[in-house]
């Protein structure tokens, strides 16, 4: 029988960068598997399945979710169902474990998003082949220079300085130096970004993500568990994917997050979302180039075209504003690949149960969006809105 | 603790699936297209109808990281609910229906796909390449040097059934001649002539102490499935069957030595959750026919018993030859489906059938299976 | 001695990537100077590169037509990094429209002065024309139009 689902449990890891990283894939799995389940208040014998992530390419290892579930030692024949959809892959994790959950055929499902980019020596050529191939990729379109095109042609359309970019870039670093989980602590001054290394115009170093290493895991409950449990649970109230066509040129317009904005209109009927801007209490996005944030803002309805990076700047994104939007300091901050992916929706699942890290928590917060997007030329887009679940009342 | 209620049945209404061949020019996307488009076909749907699309696919085959950005399109995924698995599409087909399961659509695609970009002029070349990534699947620091694949494993697992189980080798190849036999004769045969049990012990060996002929033909070629909840297909044409349960399991790493002393294990997990759901007390006395995936003769005792059903008469074991003929990779599990479906739909009165999928991608190591109960309507 | 923290693991593999019928027409089209688009019958888009369904209507697509080498420049980047086996930075790739299609087709452009970063967008702004340069030598890739320079 169909049942609601809700998230019970989180764990993330701390991230730094490969260089610095100590643990090993696997055992940054086991941290996150373990710190999951143990918020979870069960035992990892309760599990009914996991829904791993991988990106072959950039591990080393064909199907590599496989191997490390295999050697978390979650029982033997547990069901595992690896997914594969690049940059959205952590994201639609949640949203495989939820419908099994919503079928009423399994109780609690074990999500893992392990620290895709670590080993890779040769991150962009793995990125690259994900470019299209025969007709794109010989151009050397690679992955940022997917990214840019984007910057490129919102600056043209709204006459976004590079200054603008720069401030959302600063945002962030303001916020992830509140995380302990986020990888680049450090606050940065607009001059710096527009300084950085340039890599794909209008693109410098600090508006791209970093290389990061962490883990993250996530248990997907039955409303029923959920609500035996003595503290709240993150209730998943909607949640959707939508793709856009494969080839870059069929994108049509780069300016607006056109894929995105359908979605969006979606997802809030199903929650009966009606205003985006005062029902979300908190927000996380996946917004690894500097101008996806403000893009995105404006295709979730937060604001109108080219008034995204107002909208940052006006102190409402950030913590004690009215939408707090990605405290965690997002992406841009700290992107260990599926890790990464799974991470909006692991905060916003927290915030939303008042167990996120005390230094980025909202006060009060039962509303959350989390989003996720990747693929070629971020083709593919995830969202889910997240209600605070309250335990049974104890008689 | 909840206790479970059983899932709602999910019809199948629509199912389709391409030629497989050993090759064809075609990129991975117009396949899958091909099979969902047609598959649409049969119950009148349409793209806009959809409301989720499960593929599955694999990136290395398909030679691009990401290789669902090319082809998530094509399974109707544009604009709407979609996402790839990587694995046998059996798991696309459970991870469809408990969509529709869930009440969250009303109509769900799954598809796999398989096509290796490269090309070889025999079997063996083809193999070679699919043995290269697996060894890439294999875990990198101890199994992956020592040149573990999953012929390796399918090796190893009959040597040690020979020598632990009593079975021969001519009882294996006795198995392989008679459902490539069956599966010559049927609608999608991988091998097109028959032979006999000789015949399979002269053929190349492969992997001590398997041969050639005991090891699907690799095929290509893309399957899809239309599954719909009861009341939206009950206004609809096309194929009138149910899947009443699924289950799903994924094997132990090469050290447990589960994959070598208990093969059938992985699918008994599967099993047991598949008919819980179909509220299936007695698979021996209420199952009419089993599409099993045994990827060699080996394995074809272990899982049979692994789903209760040692007891069924050999014809009523894969009758369409299995993956004896050929193995169309991860579109295996959904060819598996539509071949029992038309079992079900030949035959009066409409039956019961199991559904039985492997991946082959590390043998029997980290092996994932799936087990569907399907009823004729 | 400590102990290794990491194990070199290297992959290679070689691909025959299947063009199929629709991309290898447009192959052949480049070969003889030609770029070859295709419609869907139902919405009646253009597509360049030519697609084998339309993704929207999901029907198979049908007439080919000719484009001209010549389109507007709706969107471009200069790449101040590259990556391995790529290009030598800096390059600008850029997705034009070529008139009368509905899709962008994405190609390298040339004319841009990179001396100033700053510069780089005002050069060449949204809607430049563009023409396509072909290649001496044609062998059936996106490669036998060299690039796209301004049309002046």
């Amino acid at each position: 029988m169909a049942q609601r689902a809700a998230v019970v449990g989180v764990g993330i890891t701390d991230a730094t960068s490969p260089r610095k990283q100590t643990r090993s894939h696997v055992e940054l799995c086991q941290d996150a598997v373990w710190a999951a389940v143990e918020h979870a208040g069960i035992s990892p014998a309760d599990l009914d399945a996991v829904v791993v992530g991988n990106i072959d390419g950039f591990e080393g290892t064909v199907l590599g979710g496989k191997h490390v579930t295999r050697l978390l030692g979650l029982g033997p024949h547990l069901p595992m169902v690896v997914l594969n959809t690049g940059g959205t892959t952590g994201g639609n994790l949640m949203q495989v474990a939820a419908r099994m959950v919503r079928a009423g055929t399994h109780d609690r499902v074990l999500c893992l998003g392990g620290p895709t980019f670590f080993g890779v020596r040769d991150l962009q050529s793995a990125i690259n082949t994900n470019s299209p191939m025969i007709v794109e990729q010989p151009l050397g379109m690679g992955g940022f220079h997917m990214g840019a095109f984007a910057a490129s042609a919102y600056q043209a359309r709204h006459g976004t300085t590079v200054q603008d970019l720069a401030s959302v870039v600063v945002a962030d670093h303001r916020k992830a130096s509140a995380n302990p989980h986020a990888h680049l602590r450090y606050t940065l001054t607009e001059t710096e970004v527009v300084e950085g290394t340039p890599l794909s115009s209008p693109l410098t170093q600090p508006m791209v993500c970093p290389v990061s290493t962490s883990a993250a895991a996530m248990v997907v409950a039955s409303e029923g568990v959920a609500r035996s449990r003595t503290s709240p649970a993150a209730l998943i109230r909607a949640m959707g994917t939508s793709s856009d066509p494969y080839l870059g040129g069929g994108k049509g317009d780069f300016a607006v997050m056109e894929n995105l904005a359908a979605l969006a209109r979606r997802v809030y009927a199903l929650a009966d979302v009606r205003d985006p801007r005062s029902e979300f209490d908190v927000v996380e996005v996946f917004a690894p180039y500097v101008h996806m944030q403000p893009m995105q803002l404006e295709a979730l309805g937060f604001c109108g075209p080219g008034e995204g990076i107002d909208l940052i700047r006006s102190g409402a994104t950030d913590a004690g504003g009215d939408l707090p939007t990605n405290l965690s300091g997002g992406p841009k901050c700290t992107n260990a690949g599926v890790a990464g992916e799974l991470a909006p929706y692991a905060y916003t699942a927290l915030q939303v149960m008042g167990d996120a890290p005390e230094s980025i928590q909202v006060p009060g917060a039962r509303t959350g969006l989390a989003h996720g997007t990747g693929g070629s030329f971020f083709q593919f887009e995830n969202l889910a809105v997240f209600s605070r679940l309250d335990p049974q009342e104890q008689s | 603790m909840p206790t479970r209620a059983r899932p709602g049945p999910v019809h199948v209404v629509g199912l389709s699936c391409t030629p497989l061949l050993p090759e064809q020019d075609a990129v991975l996307d117009e396949l899958v297209f091909d099979a969902v488009s047609a598959a649409l076909s049969e119950c009148a749907l349409r793209k806009a109808d959809v409301g989720l699309s499960v593929l599955a696919s694999m990136d290395v085959p398909d030679g691009r990281s990401i290789s669902s950005g090319l082809t998530t399109a094509a399974a109707a995924g544009y604009l709407s609910d979609s996402y790839r698995l990587e694995a046998d599409s059996g798991s696309a087909v459970a991870a469809a229906a408990q969509a529709v399961a869930a009440g969250d659509v009303e109509v769900a695609v799954a598809v796999g796909v398989h096509n290796p970009e490269h090309h070889a002029t025999d079997d063996a070349g083809r193999r070679a390449f699919l043995e290269q990534l697996s060894n890439l699947a294999f875990e990198p620091a101890f199994d992956r040097p020592v040149g573990m694949t999953a012929q390796a494993v399918y090796g190893m697992q009959a040597a040690h059934a020979i020598r632990a189980s009593g079975v021969t080798l001519q009882d294996l190849a006795e198995l392989s001649a008679a459902a490539i036999t069956r599966g010559a004769a049927g609608r999608r045969p991988g091998r097109r002539s028959p032979v006999t049990a000789a015949e399979v012990l002269a053929s190349a060996p492969v992997a001590w102490p398997l041969l050639d002929l005991m090891f699907p033909a690799p095929l290509t070629g893309a399957a899809a499935v239309v599954l719909a909840s009861p009341a939206r297909a009950a206004r609809l044409l096309g194929r009138s069957a149910v899947v009443t349960g699924t289950g799903q399991a994924t094997g132990d790493h090469t050290w447990t030595g589960d994959w070598l002393t208990r093969p059938e294990a992985t699918t008994a997990r599967a099993a047991a959750d598949a008919y819980r759901n179909a509220a299936l007390t007695d698979p021996a006395s209420s199952v009419d026919v089993v599409e099993l995936s045994a990827p060699t003769p080996a394995l074809h005792g272990p899982y049979l018993r692994a789903l209760g059903l040692s007891g069924l008469p050999p014809a009523r074991v894969s009758p369409s030859g299995g993956l004896a003929g050929g193995h169309a990779g991860l579109a295996n599990g959904i060819v598996r489906l539509l071949e029992a479906v038309e079992w079900l739909e030949t035959h009066e009165p409409r039956g019961r059938a199991v559904v039985h999928s492997v991946d082959t991608v590390t043998g029997t190591v980290s092996e994932e299976a799936t087990v569907a109960v399907v009823e004729g309507v | 001695m400590t102990s290794p923290l990491t194990q070199t693991v290297h992959w290679d593999l070689t691909y025959d990537v299947h063009l199929g019928s629709t991309w290898g027409r447009f192959m052949q089209g480049l070969r003889e100077q030609k770029i070859l688009a295709n419609s869907c019958p139902e919405c009646s888009r253009t597509f360049v590169p030519p697609q084998a369904y339309c993704e929207a209507c999901f029907v198979r697509t049908q007439e080919w037509t000719e484009l001209p080498a010549e389109g507007d420049l709706e969107v471009f980047t200069v790449v101040w990094q590259g990556f391995t086996g790529g290009p030598t930075p800096p390059y600008a790739v850029g997705g034009i429209r070529l008139a009368g299609a509905d899709t962008l087709l994405m190609h390298v452009v040339t004319g841009l002065d990179f001396t100033d970063p700053a510069t780089v967008r005002e050069q060449l702004p949204h809607g430049s024309r563009v023409r396509a340069v072909w290649a001496a030598e044609r062998t059936g890739q996106i490669l036998d139009i060299s690039h796209f320079e301004p049309a002046g």
